[in-house]
């Protein structure tokens, strides 16, 4: 959208860059493309903090100061799409074994989606046992993450506002339940800029297996400018779309065209000078050349240890078979999550790690579709947590593992599926984070006895959005975005709560 | 839905219907008997401390703005009962807690009163704290000091929860419960209502045990269990005898507005345009009109002039890029060289203004504002269904633009073309009659999903809220939507204003009696909000005819999409099987020969166990289409064409019928102000009205059936004549500056969409006056402005940047130069395909289909003669074609009043390498190669006419000669070759600035 808080600014600031390059774009421009600092030449940006009128109003991914030091750089979302279940993974409810098969629908209608298909209370399928130092709950069924829940930070007190799952994604990417806002992923670039910029500054790695609901959404910029906008790289095949013809030319025509674009557009340049504007499209020629051959290097995984592959799960089969969603096993999700780290190692600010569809909608076959789910991810994103703390870049790294909301203490039985499930409950639900300033081992809030409303320390999705902006140094109400001549924000018009209590 | 299978139901029957029906609603509504009120006895001590401790200060403080009278910000501070029911943004005060109390608050930070200096003295804020710590904390006798009820603070919590099934259009058991009388009528069961008795009114008794509203229905009807809150209401209201009120809804009067004062009123967009004389200018040859003589005056201040008049050939690619949103044609530009009239130029314009391409594109920048997209959109999926209707609305905008429409005329019959002529008593549908009806689809094109998603209260009044605001930012250039849960921060308008406009569409738009856009939904049950469509002067019984051809045609189609989709399931078998087997290689032996054995065993000769594994592993064996693509990229290829093919014939079925449109249905509910928004926090009743501001603040705001004996409200007719009045502070401004922002890339005022106090002040306040009062002077024309604007000096000046106009109009604000502008997305797009041979100009009728491929890539069908314009496509809220996804097409939330422009990588990338544009580039080599025979000298001045309109400089023909020969060397100087690398040439000019930038 247009910068419409103050649309004079944009051109003023370009204008800022350009000026340093007024001729000679491919000597000095494209040194500067090469040592990624184009666009932080101005010096404007990097002292100003985050942009926005009054602060400059600088539209670009440069690489700019948080509002106060901070130890997270970069994020890494494991979003776990469809809504994981809480009481069968992270948040034992004992309680439910006790009164297993008991009414409870008149306790939660209003939160049912499928009314005609309620059943009585129930049960785990799954055995939690205490872990690590911490002692921190987790169920059988997630046997890695176990291992390393000294490393995070468990919430079991999240609520969001709506019970299907688009409404509900809506609100955790964009903090309100309406398509067309800006991501969290987003307003983190938008914020913060990236450390490189040869490639894009946010980053989604999709599942090769499809988009998750909501699609290209879940990583959208709404009103903010463009820019900002999560790029999909894809883990097979041609990271980016277009990035190479379907069908490879001869060299002697892609030179030629090369050559003499550039021939065209520098005589195109020379004969209208002060238009900062043709700058920036060349520009824009140039990064995509960069882009192909960085883009494709980040997700090369051939230069990675056998040792590394081993432990993320890749190349090993599936152990179990999902009943209502197909299992490619934990290669499949590990190599996205090897590519996460080698993307944050290289200064990319964000990158969102998706599953296809919504594997985590366990609406029949409970335990089978768990199972399945968690042999698919489990490996994959505890090595990435071993791997990060192994490379130093822990510290230095927010990792959230979430999904949209959680699921219902009772039975769902659907007509056609013999076997129970859950269905939605936005009411209580379980995440967890790591690195990046979490106070590690941590276990925060608690849901009734049954699990279906977060009643100790309620935690919003709001009050995520604040935290995890406060764990990149940014401060919620001071990263706006003017318009209508209304400071937009993430957490929007809501008083939301920084979680203190898991800050390190 | 009977109404809508048989277009001659539809004649004069339904008005009597419907005017019937409003009868009826009315008699309903005429207030009862006297109402009873109870009260007197005790006072609470909780009333007493309020009456004796705080009620003097506020009396003397407070009560000016916030009390019964003004009831500033919704704010009542006269009464305890009113205090604690809050402010239009909520409560004011936490009892026990001053700290968190807004009243508290604002005292103590001295930002109340607003005019005390100092503020409120110390020792009077300390009783203020005071009461609310103590005295207000210590609770009372809550039935003593509630304030009697009336029938206004039970219909709010009947509307929302019952009348839907027991109102006006249904009365389920034969109970209607939208008033007194009515619900002391009662239905099958005996009367609702026992006044003064609330355990025996059977209302109450049916909501208390939970029978109602039923909980399995509460979606499909979109109605929500009532709180123990209102029920408690509801039960009060009855235990005080049900008492009721003649309330007179809030609207404007003859008293001066007391919330929006003269002051407000003087703000410059809030006074009426008024045409002053053109100033006198030093540089008097550069006036051609009066437009150059405001620009020059501002440039001479800063010791500046026009720039030199671009050359002829900048002129015609600039005006018919202006105009068309295409280049022009090689010919036409040689005829223009060659035209030494001096009235050429004039001449151009004219006859570019009578190019139908004119409507293709500034219809765009108009569906932009409308919101306009061929899909409901919605909170689950963002595209949701198609909206199989749109189209017709879009060819309407087409075609209004291209008559030259007044734009007055534009704005009446799409705000309120179904109140302009009585077409339900008509004994023949006109031209006219049909063009209102399809009009009116203005105000249908936000997201609308309360027909497939979820659709209880607020998520219709979400879709009403969309129209207001693209009724506020696209016509008036006002942030209305800022107002629909408190007072606008920045402008005058209360939030009583934003309900007075909810209040104004509501004939049509009603939360409480609702009609959905595309009702698809097993689970929501809404009637379509459709009307049929009857082709103007058609026989009734031709009519039929034609009913039966399309069915019969749309089976042809069916019939071949059936066999197309056969064949792509034969395809697949094979890849299918494969994909199987390697799933069931991962089970457990046993599993996987039984499973194996099942698949072989045909459906109906399968045992019971086989059933019931098929049932358990159903997801398992279950290949979707997308898997098998993933898997074999020729079998991809072979689908994805097959199901492009299925695609276009199901494109080419034709839908029934229908009017997307908006009409009066003749009984609005009434309308509440809701505090912060909130639907379950209903405040004054309020009735119709435009944004106080806008009027004078004197004249009540007059409302009457649009003819004789209509059933219809007149609402919106009103709406509509107010806007098009001459003294209309902002329509013709608001329009004008669009019109200016697409000739010279930005508005007079930058935020289109913003004319208030926070939008950008004019850069050339009298210029836009003066344009404004011209646009209505010649009769709304926008052609006539077009005329004028581009026949200006100002329009023809060069974009060429000298070091003067850098150093002193660095951003182009004072007009020195005209701005450079880049192909919008649109443009980019069409452009391509005409210059490359590929456009096909059919014009109007159901869009385009586009399909996405699995990595993203979103394009259009392609059809025997090529691509269809990008107005013609089918309007995507998500997966837009890629081409203009990539060059800024808005996301529609819920319109677009200006488009951004984003210069990134991938639109490189996209121009670069996409195999559409490469495909292009090779189609105009063809033509080229035809067009301009063998010499590789005119084959290069031939590509350089198509592509930009003009020859190639010295320069550019040397460079690329060059390029040519030596490219061509390499390859072996083989003629076969010469094709390929001459289309390189035509792909490396669609790639280079100047075929983008427009000069």
């Amino acid at each position: 959208m247009k910068p419409a808080g103050n649309p004079s600014s944009r051109p003023i600031t370009r204008r800022h860059f350009f000026g340093r390059i007024s001729d000679g774009i491919y000597g000095v421009a494209l040194t500067h493309l090469l040592t990624g600092d184009l666009f932080g030449v101005s010096g404007l940006a990097d002292e100003s903090g985050p942009p926005g009128p009054g602060r400059g109003g600088v539209y670009d991914v440069a690489s700019r100061k948080s509002h106060f030091e901070a130890k997270a750089k970069s994020v890494i979302l494991l979003f776990m799409n469809g809504g994981p279940s809480p009481m069968d993974l992270l948040d034992p409810k004992p309680m439910l074994d006790k009164h297993h098969g008991e009414p409870y629908f008149d306790q939660v209608a209003v939160d049912v989606p499928s009314p005609q298909q309620a059943g009585g209370l129930l049960r785990s399928p799954f055995k939690f046992a205490r872990h690590g130092q911490s002692g921190t709950w987790v169920s059988e069924v997630m046997p890695h993450v176990a291992r390393r829940v000294d490393d995070i930070a468990v919430i079991r007190s999240m609520h969001t506002t709506s019970p299907a799952h688009p409404a509900a994604l809506y609100k955790f990417q964009g903090g309100r339940m309406l398509p067309g806002l800006p991501t969290l992923g987003s307003w983190v670039v938008y914020g913060l800029g990236t450390e490189n910029r040869n490639l894009p500054a946010f980053v989604v790695l999709d599942d090769p297996q499809g988009l998750p609901i909501n699609g290209i959404a879940n990583w959208q910029s709404g009103f903010l400018p463009p820019i900002y906008q999560g790029t999909r790289l894809r883990s097979v095949g041609d990271p980016l779309l277009n990035l190479r013809p379907e069908t490879e030319e001869p060299s002697a025509l892609v030179r030629m065209g090369t050559r003499l674009r550039q021939q065209l557009d520098r005589i195109h340049r020379r004969d209208r000078p002060g238009l900062p504007e043709l700058d920036a499209r060349i520009a824009s020629y140039e990064l995509a050349a960069r882009l192909q051959l960085e883009a494709t290097d980040a997700l090369d995984l051939s230069r990675e240890s056998p040792r590394t592959l081993e432990m993320y799960g890749v190349g090993r089969k599936p152990a179990v078979v999902g009943k209502t969603h197909v299992n490619p096993g934990p290669d499949n999700y590990g190599r996205r999550c090897i590519m996460a780290r080698r993307l944050v190692e290289r200064g990319v600010r964000y990158v969102q790690v998706c599953v296809n569809g919504q594997i985590w909608d366990s609406h029949s076959h409970l335990e089978a579709d768990l199972r399945s789910c968690c042999d698919r991810t489990d490996q994959p994103v505890a090595a990435l947590l071993a791997d990060l703390k192994e490379r130093g870049l822990l510290e230095s790294t927010l990792v959230v593992w979430a999904g949209e909301f959680g699921r219902h203490p009772i039975a769902q039985i659907m007509p056609k599926q013999g076997v129970a499930g859950r269905d939605h409950n936005p009411r209580g639900f379980s995440l967890w984070m790591a690195g990046g300033g979490v106070k590690a081992g941590t276990v925060y809030g608690s849901t009734d006895d049954f699990g279906y409303r977060a009643v100790e320390n309620p935690v919003s999705i709001e009050d995520l959005h604040a935290t995890i902006l406060h764990l990149l140094g940014l401060h919620h109400e001071e990263l706006f975005f003017e318009r209508s001549g209304l400071r937009e924000k993430i957490t929007f018009n809501f008083e939301p709560r920084v979680v203190r209590e898991i800050l390190a | 839905m009977s109404l809508l299978d048989n277009p001659l139901d539809w004649f004069p029957t339904r008005a009597a219907g419907l005017l019937l029906g409003l009868v009826l609603f009315c008699c309903a509504f005429l207030p009862g008997a006297a109402s009873a009120r109870t009260g007197g006895g005790e006072l609470s001590a909780r009333e007493t401390s309020f009456r004796e401790e705080v009620l003097p200060l506020f009396k003397e403080h407070c009560l000016r703005c916030h009390g019964q009278e003004l009831m500033m910000k919704e704010l009542d501070l006269s009464k305890l009962s009113s205090v604690l029911k809050g402010s239009e943004s909520g409560p004011v005060v936490a009892p026990g807690r001053p700290a968190e109390s807004k009243l508290y608050q604002l005292i103590e930070s001295g930002s109340m009163p607003p005019d005390l200096e100092g503020g409120l003295p110390k020792a009077e804020r300390e009783v203020i704290k005071g009461w609310i710590e103590t005295d207000l904390a210590g609770g009372g006798d809550e039935a003593a000091e509630a304030r009697t009820l009336n029938q206004h603070d039970v219909i709010p919590i009947l509307l929302r929860h019952c009348t839907t099934c027991h109102g006006l259009r249904r009365q389920g058991n034969d109970l209607d419960l939208r008033s007194r009388a009515a619900m002391m009528r009662g239905g099958k069961s005996g009367p609702a209502l026992v006044p003064g008795k609330p355990e025996q009114s059977l209302m109450v008794e049916m909501i208390r045990s939970g029978k109602m509203p039923p909980k399995k229905r509460l979606f499909e009807v979109g109605v929500t269990p009532v709180s123990d809150s209102d029920l408690e209401t509801l039960s009060q209201w009855i235990r005080q005898g049900a008492p009721e009120e003649e309330v007179q809804p809030d609207v404007a009067g003859s008293e001066p507005d007391p919330l929006v004062s003269d002051q407000d009123r003087r703000f410059w967009a809030f006074r009426p345009p008024r045409q002053v004389e053109p100033p006198p200018v030093e540089h008097e040859e550069q006036v051609s009109n009066p437009i150059d003589a405001w620009v020059l005056r501002r440039l001479e201040e800063r010791g500046l002039a026009l720039s030199a008049e671009a050359d002829r050939l900048t002129l015609i690619r600039r005006a018919t890029f202006d105009l068309t949103g295409l280049p022009p044609e090689p010919a036409e530009v040689r005829q223009f060289l060659e035209d030494r009239d001096p009235q050429a130029y004039h001449r151009l314009i004219d006859r570019l203004l009578e190019s139908p391409r004119y409507g293709e594109r500034w219809g765009r920048y108009w569906l932009d504002v409308a919101g306009y997209s061929d899909h409901e959109g919605g909170k689950v999926n963002a595209n949701g269904p198609a909206r199989k209707h749109a189209w017709r609305y879009r060819d309407y905008v087409i075609r209004s633009l291209n008559a030259d429409k007044p734009y007055d005329r534009f704005l009446m019959e799409q705000i309120a073309g179904d109140e302009l002529v009585d077409y339900e008593a008509a004994p023949v549908i006109t031209r006219e009659m049909v063009d209102n009806l399809i009009a009116t689809g203005f105000l249908r094109m936000g997201p609308d999903s309360t027909g497939f998603e979820l659709s209880f209260v607020e998520d219709r009044f979400d879709v009403i809220a969309d129209e207001i605001e693209i009724l506020g930012t696209g016509i008036l250039g006002m942030t209305l939507q800022c107002a629909r849960c408190h007072s606008h921060k920045f402008d005058p308008i209360p939030q009583r204003d934003y309900f007075r406009l909810a209040d104004l569409l509501k004939g049509a738009l009603d939360e409480f009696d609702w009609l959905a856009g595309t009702p698809i939904s097993e689970v929501v049950k809404f009637e379509q909000r459709v009307l049929p469509y009857v082709p103007p002067m058609t026989n009734p019984l031709r009519l039929l005819e034609q009913e039966k051809e399309r069915k019969s045609r749309n089976e042809a189609l069916e019939e071949q999409v059936k066999e197309l989709q056969q064949r792509l399931e034969a395809k697949g078998k094979a890849l299918k099987d494969s994909v199987l087997e390697e799933r069931l290689g991962q089970l457990a032996p046993a599993l996987a020969r039984d499973l194996r054995h099942l698949l072989k065993t045909l459906e109906e000769d399968r045992d019971s166990g086989q059933k019931s594994l098929a049932k358990e592993y159903e997801q398992l064996l279950t290949v979707t289409a997308n898997e098998l693509k993933e898997r074999d990229a020729v079998y991809r290829r072979e689908v994805e064409k097959l199901e492009r093919e299925i695609a276009w014939l199901q494109y080419r079925q034709e839908p029934e019928p229908r009017i997307r449109a908006l009409w009066d249905r003749g009984a609005p509910s009434p309308t509440y102000l809701l505090q912060r928004g909130d639907y379950l926090s209903p405040g004054r009743l309020v009735g119709p009205g435009v944004p106080s501001v806008l009027t004078d603040g004197r004249t009540p705001f007059r409302v009457e059936p649009p003819w004789p004996g209509s059933s219809k409200t007149g609402r919106r007719l009103a709406l509509a004549r107010w806007l098009v009045d001459r003294n209309h502070p902002l329509t013709a401004r608001v329009m004008v500056n669009r019109i200016w922002r697409h000739h010279f890339g930005r508005g007079i005022v930058e935020t289109l969409g913003n004319f208030g106090r926070s939008g950008a002040r004019p850069s050339h306040p009298e210029l836009l006056d003066w344009l404004a009062v011209e646009f209505m002077n010649r009769g709304w024309s926008m052609k006539s402005l077009h005329r004028l604007m581009m026949t200006s000096r100002t329009y023809r000046q060069s974009s060429r940047v000298g070091p003067e106009q850098e150093r002193l109009d660095p951003e182009n604000r004072l007009l020195s130069r005209w701005p450079l502008k880049r192909m919008d997305g649109e443009s980019l797009r069409d452009s391509l395909l005409r210059v490359s041979g590929r456009l096909d100009e059919t014009r109007y009728g159901p869009p385009d289909p586009v399909s996405v491929r699995a990595d993203g890539l979103s394009t259009a069908y392609e059809g025997e003669r090529g691509w269809r314009r990008s107005i013609y496509l089918r309007q995507l809220r998500m997966n837009t074609p890629t081409t203009l996804d990539l060059f800024d097409y808005p996301p529609m939330n819920p319109n677009c009043t200006e488009r951004a422009q984003s210069t990134v990588a991938p639109q490189a990338l996209h121009l670069l390498n996409d195999t559409t544009i490469r495909r292009l580039a090779a189609a105009l080599a063809q033509r080229v190669e035809k067009e301009a025979g063998n010499s590789l000298e005119a084959q290069v001045e031939q590509l350089y006419w198509t592509v930009l309109s003009r020859p190639p400089t010295a320069e550019e023909r040397r460079l690329s000669l060059e390029s040519f020969r030596s490219a061509w060397k390499e390859l072996g100087s083989r003629d076969r070759d010469r094709q390929r690398v001459l289309a390189k040439l035509a792909h490396t000019l669609y790639n280079s600035a100047a075929f983008v930038y427009i000069d």
